[in-house]
């Protein structure tokens, strides 16, 4: 075939940066990349697990009651050396909060309670320890007994407000949902709640079911585009204070946390690829040159002076395992992790304390380059970031945001030749 | 070929057990989220295969409700083709249930577009009677709330031929058909230019002749000379009808000539980007077609092509100032090429222009879709999302590459709605003005 012009053309897509992995970290990691000017390529197979656990901002759920957060990283930073927390270090975790915060302005802002971990609760009627939450969900930080009336719909399976009631010591109601013959989705309940008319049906049945609650609880679907225009609306209907409470995935603040990124980053002109899924990278020597991405059937090139790891743990891609062990498929690094399959669980399932599966992951230096076991630099151009860091156990320890937003903006910062 | 493909069978058609039910998919997919009628990709993709069996009747009647658009393929972090196993269902289930007169019309306008040109303020008057919409709607099932496209009197292809011919006679008294400012390295005459080919979609060559009109000009002035290979309809009415054979006909015929102009060294590139999507990742492996990946590898948005060329610094970029307010939206079918959004990143090197990208999922087209009268109700009310943006944003244009999701924002705002071509050439060429 002869050869056309565009071929050696096309080798040259050429950024400062590529983000792989377009979870929280990936995102952040772009956005952090961004503001110092870096042209940014972020490429992604899927969403990541935003819009599978993430609801509010998690940093280190795990603390005890009362204490400051702030305090309770310093500690855990002396305490745990190895852990990726230590290596970003108390002040760039805080920048690196404040930096998402500021990507959500009023009317939709995250805050703290107090600069500790609050506890909300969860659609299994639970009380669950975060730290930055949506103003939708203040509101359940605040419940008392017998004060808040939570409110779930007939044919929507992930949310029984009875149940949740029962075991908060308050009432529920299950409302019928109105034309509807099928089940409902979050998402599709998410946008009937934008729509006027269907929130007043819904106000004025809940205001008919309310005695003397104060509160109103409700799943966390209260819009995807304008949550707070709908909680507002709701409170002066009902004369109640309304909030959300995190349920099962798909999850609609997840997914607002994704939106707002992704109407962020292509506003400030970064090449945006969802959907794209990385099969192979290219180095030479120690460098990493490039990335091939195979869209069946063709593979395009693309090509960078740096790039960030932040492919997520084994939901997002990021590692995969087979029947001996767990390995990282696109860079082909190292993976810390136990040495036999026999030691990737505990006998016990229920043992009380983490799997040892969980702390597998990639090696790195003080940098979030990635290492070998003995330390040795593996790739001087590359950075991790994200769940898919070792030395973490972020299901336990409630920390899986915290973690993404910090080591995201860490690596992006480092990557950008702008540390400490 | 070295960096060619991956070997095929790498990549399965039908992977449903990789799928962990996480629901991601359910986030984004524009029909469930407005109707319960349609269980969403989760349920109707990986969930339903798995009771689906070659040689016992379909079940599931919904399944004709996926509107194609394949945003539900491009969240799976676990890589589930659903869009593609929803297509294949449907194909089973119209094999077995029929399909009406209706479908084969809406499929088939590559066979009757001339027609509609040649007698095109007739065709254009009976369209928007409210008469004849009553009855097409009565008897075809084509919603008369629907308005139909217009036909343009004279064809794209009409219009190039004579184009061809003006070039051509400057050419004889050696002036160059433009004038190439700054910048070496291009070829004033036009005999020696670089060719591409153009691959320009049936919808355009009757409809919007204007788009391709552009679409020549930009690449005249950025020193190529298009040629147009022959080409039928690329065949997406007909897969996203579940026709598998009539679109596997069309690829047929459109394989071997786009071949025929990439061998002799010109590559490929699109305006629609539903008939580029189609051509590019379809025809290879859903179709089975031969040598499709040779075609695929040399076969560009033009947009993406402009990029290239601009990454090369190849691209004119004398721009003249547009004080224009607009809204660009990107169709599904263009981020389900993974090429990002070229068209935004070129247009906003256009002084003057203010440009907001549309955050909105799907316009609710789908195609021939949004033409069905029991389809009707569904694809306005997924449109409805994307016209509460635009009202928002109160833009004087939209802009979008894909002429469904202009026919639809046309049909839901009243606004005026163009291919960023247009504006592009506008921007670039001094006899034109714009006008509103």
């Amino acid at each position: 075939m002869n050869p056309c012009i565009l071929e050696p053309l096309k080798e040259r897509m050429h950024f400062d940066l590529i983000v792989i992995g377009m979870g929280l970290s990936g995102l952040m990691a772009a956005k952090t990349a961004t503001e110092i000017g870096q042209k940014t390529l972020i490429i992604g197979k899927g969403m990541g697990s935003l819009c599978l656990f993430s609801n509010t901002i998690d940093v280190l759920g795990q603390l005890p009651n009362g204490i400051k957060m702030k305090d309770g990283l310093s500690h855990w930073i002396k305490d745990y050396p190895g852990h990726p927390y230590a290596k970003v270090g108390v002040e760039k975790i805080e920048n690196a909060l404040s930096s998402f915060l500021s990507l959500f302005p009023p009317p939709y802002p995250f805050q703290t309670i107090d600069h500790r971990n609050c506890l909300l609760p969860t659609g299994a009627g639970t009380f669950r320890p975060t730290y930055l939450i949506p103003i939708t969900m203040v509101g359940g930080s605040l419940i008392k007994e017998g004060q808040t009336l939570f409110v779930g719909f007939k044919g929507f399976k992930d949310f029984y407000a009875q149940y949740v009631a029962d075991q908060l010591k308050c009432r529920g109601v299950t409302l019928p949902l109105p034309n509807t013959s099928y089940e409902m989705t979050a998402i599709a309940l998410s946008r009937l709640m934008e729509i006027k008319s269907f929130r007043e049906n819904i106000g004025q049945e809940i205001k008919k079911h309310l005695r003397h609650e104060t509160q109103v609880g409700f799943p966390a679907f209260l819009g995807l585009n304008h949550p707070i225009q709908v909680k507002e609306n709701l409170e002066e209907m009902m004369g109640a204070q309304v909030f959300e409470i995190p349920i099962l995935p798909p999850s609609i603040p997840g997914k607002r946390i994704f939106n707002r990124f992704k109407e962020w980053l292509i506003q400030k002109g970064v090449t945006f690829s969802l959907g794209s899924s990385v099969s192979k990278v290219i180095t030479k020597g120690k460098r990493c040159e490039g990335i091939e991405v195979f869209h069946p059937p063709v593979t395009t090139s693309f090509f960078a002076d740096r790039f960030i790891l932040a492919t997520g743990r084994f939901i997002g891609g990021g590692l995969r395992a087979d029947r001996e062990k767990v390995f990282e498929p696109i860079c082909h690094l190292p993976v810390h992790q136990p040495r036999s399959r026999e030691d990737w669980f505990e006998k016990n399932f229920f043992a009380g304390h983490s799997q040892p599966i969980h702390q597998a992951g990639i090696l790195t230096d003080l940098s979030l380059r990635p290492v070998n076991e003995r330390g040795d630099q593996i790739l001087e151009n590359v950075w991790i970031s994200g769940t898919i860091l070792a030395n973490h156990h972020c299901i336990d320890e409630k920390s899986r945001e915290g973690i993404e937003i910090a080591t995201g903006y860490m690596a992006a910062k480092q990557a950008s030749g702008i540390s400490t | 070929m070295k960096d060619g493909p991956m070997k095929k069978q790498s990549w399965p058609k039908k992977n449903v057990d990789v799928c962990i039910r996480c629901a991601t998919c359910m986030a984004v997919c524009p029909v469930s989220r407005v109707t319960s009628k349609f269980p969403g990709p989760k349920q109707a993709g990986p969930g339903a295969e798995r009771f689906r069996r070659m040689g016992e009747p379909s079940v599931d009647d919904w399944i004709d409700l996926c509107i194609g658009c394949h945003l539900c393929d491009m969240v799976c972090s676990s890589g589930v083709n659903i869009s593609e196993l929803n297509l294949l269902a449907k194909a089973k289930y119209l094999d077995e249930k029929g399909r009406p007169f209706r479908d084969w019309l809406l499929t088939h306008s590559y066979l009757y577009g001339w027609v509609g040109s040649f007698l095109s303020p007739f065709v254009n008057f009976l369209f928007r009677n409210s008469m004849i919409r009553w009855v097409g709607e009565a008897i075809l099932k084509i919603d008369r709330r629907r308005k139909l496209p217009d036909y343009e009197p004279s064809t794209f292809r009409q219009w190039f031929k004579k184009h061809r011919s003006q070039v051509h006679q400057i050419k004889e008294g050696d002036h160059p058909p433009f004038k190439k400012k700054g910048k070496e390295g291009f070829e004033h005459h036009f005999m020696e230019r670089k060719k591409v080919g153009y691959f320009y979609g049936c919808y355009m060559n009757t409809n919007e002749v204007d788009v391709g009109r552009a679409t020549v000009q930009v690449l005249e002035v950025n020193g190529f000379e298009v040629i147009l290979p022959l080409q039928k309809c690329c065949g997406i009415p007909m897969l996203g009808n579940g026709n598998f054979k009539g679109a596997r006909k069309m690829a047929c015929y459109n394989v071997p000539s786009l071949l025929k102009t990439i061998v002799s060294g010109s590559d490929i590139i699109f305006s629609s980007t539903s008939c580029g999507h189609m051509i590019k990742h379809e025809y290879s492996h859903l179709l089975s077609i031969p040598r499709a990946d040779e075609v695929a590898l040399h076969l560009f948005d033009i947009f993406e092509f402009l990029r290239n060329l601009k990454e090369l610094n190849g691209l004119d970029t004398h721009f003249k100032e547009l004080p224009l307010k607009a809204a660009y939206f990107a169709p599904c079918h263009l981020r389900a090429l993974g090429i990002g959004l070229p068209a935004l990143e070129i247009l906003r090197l256009i002084p003057g222009l203010t440009l907001d990208n549309i955050e909105a999922d799907c316009c609710g087209m789908g195609g021939t879709f949004g033409f069905k009268k029991e389809k009707y109700e569904i694809s306005e009310e997924i449109g409805r999302d994307l016209a509460e943006v635009i009202d928002r944003l109160k833009p004087e244009i939209i802009l979008s590459d894909c002429e469904g999701c202009r026919m639809q924002i046309r049909h839901l705002t009243g606004l005026k709605v163009s291919h960023p071509i247009q504006i592009l050439r506008d921007a670039l060429l001094p006899e034109t003005k714009f006008t509103l």
